[in-house]
């Protein structure tokens, strides 16, 4: 990739996927909030930028970029929202969504941040790449820097889970029933 | 149960992400930020080989592991090696119901019957004897420190332990050396007696080797054995301590000479008296060794022909295959207790390493976004 197409994309990421960023960041960042997602992206695109030279080798760029998300995000789970008290992060995520919108499905993202939350820090992020960025698993496999089997087990094991926890049984629905076939 | 929908999840998770507003002015503010920071090229790169994880992972493991194994196993081979050479075929007590009676003096040799002669110094000719054949080996004149020592078994015809011991006294002195002590004892068996009994002869470096030839001609020689141990390290260590004791003895007499008050003065003195305790152990130690290396110490069995040999018989066949065999298993075991402590240490080495690594590498792997 040249430089000038370089800018010219990191340019276009700021302004056309600022805000998907922003919602990525805070999906993964569950226990935090809006501000906290807004710091990670702002972190992560001025290391992207900084380190624009090193970007320009790379063949992948948006993966990339969200490797570069990513792991801001990860520096800040591990060394600055451990450190604060959680159940005021959960209280501010949960008037986040109370505030900005209420809807019918509220309680469905209600009971989605509940399930995002308790999942583990590795299948959280796979699920959010996958089903909200739309990333593919092989992309997924350069953002994370893992390979692409592994990203497959993940996802498997995060559906698995988030079948299988509480707040979301209706959603996974009964499990499938054979038809009785009347003569 | 099976997985969540995924059309569901899409679904749910952007209505969570899309569940609050995005600041309008946040892109702007970093698009100014961003302008005013200069590109910064990546200082280190790491080579292709290395990026590709698991290649790389396998790499580090085993370069530690080279570096563990040479590490540890280049000392154990190092050590394997002996500066003292041991030929065996040592005495044993007397056995086989006989019962013994304390001779001293009875058989008219006396302990210590020649004192040394003043002013012996070794030559630096230092022998080595092995299996009743002599061997000589030279060395630098006065830059090795040997200590020889040596024993032979000797069997003599009738009764003839007693000229015996007068004859190896007479050829000791004869080589400049002297009796360091001995010990003579008669037996029962049966019906008759027979004596046996073991004389020390101390002789100078030079002479031992032609001391022990001259000993196996006394009687019929049943055994012989020679053992020659370089201290030469040990004697310049003693050297070298004990110059450095003696320089800071005499810094701490001017220190004294200069010392006004009553603590200071006890201070120095108690420091003195314990650095003057140290230069007499030490000297003490290097008196002892100059000894052992000035004379070759040579043990002599006397014993009358006939009798139960007082050394031990080397084993042949079923008997030797058999104390063969123990051995070996005692030694095995002993090399598996020796070799446990490197390879427990070598293990912690490698767990710390890889821990390291794998620190090294997620820090790196972060470091280079």
């Amino acid at each position: 990739m040249e430089g000038s197409t370089l800018v010219d994309d990191l340019q276009e990421w700021l302004t056309e996927s600022y805000a998907q960023s922003v919602r990525t960041a805070f999906l993964i960042l569950i226990l935090g909030n809006r501000l906290d997602a807004e710091d990670a992206v702002q972190e992560a695109f001025l290391r992207a930028w900084k380190f624009r030279d090193a970007i320009a080798k790379e063949s992948s760029f948006k993966p990339w970029l969200y490797r570069v998300v990513v792991n801001s995000c990860n520096s800040k789970l591990r060394q600055e929202i451990p450190h604060r008290d959680r159940r005021s992060a959960e209280e501010s995520l949960l008037n986040i969504a109370t505030i900005d919108k209420v809807s019918d499905r509220f309680a469905l993202s209600h009971d989605m941040m509940i399930a995002l939350k308790d999942l583990p820090e590795h299948l959280r992020v796979v699920v959010v790449l996958r089903y909200y960025v739309d990333l593919s698993e092989r992309e997924i496999a350069i953002a994370i820097s893992r390979q692409p089997g592994t990203v497959k087990s993940r996802l498997n094991e995060a559906r698995k889970r988030l079948a299988e926890h509480p707040a979301l049984q209706l959603l996974s629905g009964p499990p499938p029933t054979r038809k009785e076939v009347t003569p | 149960m099976n997985p969540i929908d995924e059309d569901v999840l899409t679904n749910a998770l952007h209505d969570v992400a899309n569940s609050f507003d995005i600041s309008s002015d946040a892109a702007s503010r970093i698009a100014i930020e961003a302008a005013s920071a200069e590109a910064t090229p990546r200082l280190v790169r790491l080579p292709a080989f290395i990026q590709n994880q698991s290649r790389g992972r396998v790499i580090l493991v085993a370069a530690a592991l080279v570096v563990v194994v040479g590490a540890i196993s280049v000392p154990l081979l190092r050590g394997e090696e002996s500066p003292a050479r041991n030929f065996s075929a040592l005495k044993s007590p007397v056995h086989g119901g006989t019962s013994t009676v304390p001779l001293s003096g009875a058989l008219g040799v006396k302990s210590a019957a020649l004192s040394p002669p003043d002013g012996a110094a070794i030559t630096g000719n230092t022998t080595v004897v092995g299996n009743g054949s002599t061997t000589a080996a030279s060395s630098p004149a006065g830059s090795l420190k040997i200590e020889s020592t040596g024993a032979v078994a000797l069997t003599v015809q009738g009764a003839k332990v007693s000229p015996a011991f007068s004859k190896l006294t007479s050829l000791v002195a004869s080589d400049g050396g002297f009796v360091s002590s001995t010990n003579a004892h008669v037996g029962t068996r049966g019906s008759g007696q027979f004596s046996y009994g073991t004389i020390v002869l101390q002789v100078p470096q030079h002479s031992f080797a032609l001391l022990v030839a001259q000993v196996q001609r006394v009687g019929r020689t049943t055994s012989v054995s020679s053992n020659s141990a370089d201290v030469t390290s040990q004697y310049v260590d003693l050297t070298a301590r004990i110059t450095a004791f003696k320089a800071s003895r005499q810094q701490y007499l001017a220190i004294m000479q200069h010392a006004t008050t009553i603590s200071g003065i006890l201070a120095v003195q108690s420091q003195l008296n314990n650095l003057q305790s140290q230069i007499e152990q030490l000297q003490g130690q290097l008196n002892v060794l100059n000894n052992e290396t000035t004379y070759g110490t040579l043990s002599v069995t006397v014993s009358e022909a006939g009798q139960h040999s007082l050394v031990v018989q080397p084993r042949t066949g079923f008997s030797k295959a058999w104390h063969d065999s123990i051995r070996g298993f005692v030694s095995g075991f002993e090399w598996l207790i020796r070799i446990a402590g490197p390879a427990l240490f070598a293990l912690l080495l490698l767990g710390a390493l890889s821990f390291l690594g794998r620190f090294a590498w997620r820090a790196n792997r972060r470091r280079r976004i």
